[in-house]
């Protein structure tokens, strides 16, 4: 079928996609969610190109767009509290399967860990972590100030390792 | 921040993350193709529409547009006042066939107005006077 001239989807798709699916992943737990959202955001830049027009940082504002229609699933969904609730429950992991038994162990504790972050925190660490995004750029796309972004990032690791401590200590020791 | 924290730190990013699964481009890039083919069909019906829409009013107020050209100057003349030589022109060849009938011309004001629609018999002493 032949396109207009203009966005090139494919493009957007090859570059941004996987980065995307991960903190969708993250946020939403379930992996049917993160495949409606992403076809969400793909088919309303189809649909308004315009978008685009202007946008510098083309992650920053992707992510904005994938973090905005997370948030607005959750709200078509119930309160924030019960799809928490759902991440408690949930088992699917956001990270890749290992044949490494230890570090098998230390990512399930860490995608549960995750879970239990306040959503907010999560999205900081999940896009400082692993999207190796500045705290600027993390403001800009989730429309907070630099300050918020760093505060939420320490509060969320300092969690983490909390609730991780005794497996992390223990691996440490056996290396 | 202190090594054991930024240990932490690099430990958990060098947890790998699950990789989006392959079939979901296409059927992703499908979805999103349709909806831009869609739109696009949408604006270039809307605009096909308004051209056909602007032809249709050309061709019902404007059958033939070289007729319409040749009578614009009539249109020009017959919506322009006369002059004041006109008037006077036109007054005084009225004297003058008045004057070779044998009848005075009367003033302006106290003329009827012999366009108006009234009956025929009125006609007929207009003529007669």
């Amino acid at each position: 079928m032949k396109m207009p001239a203009g966005l090139d989807i494919a493009r957007l798709y090859d570059a941004h996609a996987q980065p995307l699916f991960a903190f969708l992943l993250n946020f939403t737990r379930a992996e049917a969610d993160t495949r409606d959202l992403l076809q969400e955001i793909f088919v309303k830049l189809a649909r308004e190109p315009q978008l685009l027009a202007g946008v510098r940082e083309e992650r920053a504002f992707l992510i904005r767009l994938a973090h905005n229609a997370a948030i607005d699933l959750m709200r078509r969904r119930g309160t924030r509290e019960k799809t928490r609730e759902n991440f408690a429950a949930e088992i699917i992991s956001p990270f890749a399967p290992t044949s490494d038994p230890d570090e098998k162990v230390f990512r399930e504790e860490l995608a549960i860990a995750l879970g239990e972050l306040p959503e907010e925190q999560r999205a900081v660490v999940h896009l400082k972590l692993w999207s190796e995004l500045t705290f600027e750029e993390i403001a800009a796309a989730l429309d907070i100030s630099p300050n918020t972004a760093a505060s939420r990032y320490r509060y969320g690791l300092d969690k983490l390792r909390a609730r991780l401590r005794p497996l992390y200590e223990e691996m440490k020791k056996a290396e | 921040m202190n090594d054991d924290m930024e240990q932490f730190e690099r430990r958990l990013c060098r947890q790998s993350l699950r990789e989006i699964p392959k079939a979901w481009r296409a059927e992703i890039l499908t979805a999103a193709r349709e909806t831009q083919a869609a739109h696009y069909a949408s604006r270039m019906a809307h605009r096909s529409f308004l051209s056909t829409f602007k032809n249709q009013l050309s061709t019902f107020f404007w059958p033939h547009p070289q007729a319409w050209a040749g009578l614009a100057p009539v249109e020009t003349v017959k919506s322009a006042p006369p002059s004041p030589e006109a008037m006077a022109e036109l007054k005084k060849q009225q004297r003058m066939f008045a004057e070779l009938v044998g009848a005075s011309v009367a003033p302006d004001a106290d003329r009827r107005k012999i366009f108006l629609p009234r009956p025929r018999s009125e006609r007929t002493e207009i003529l007669t006077a």
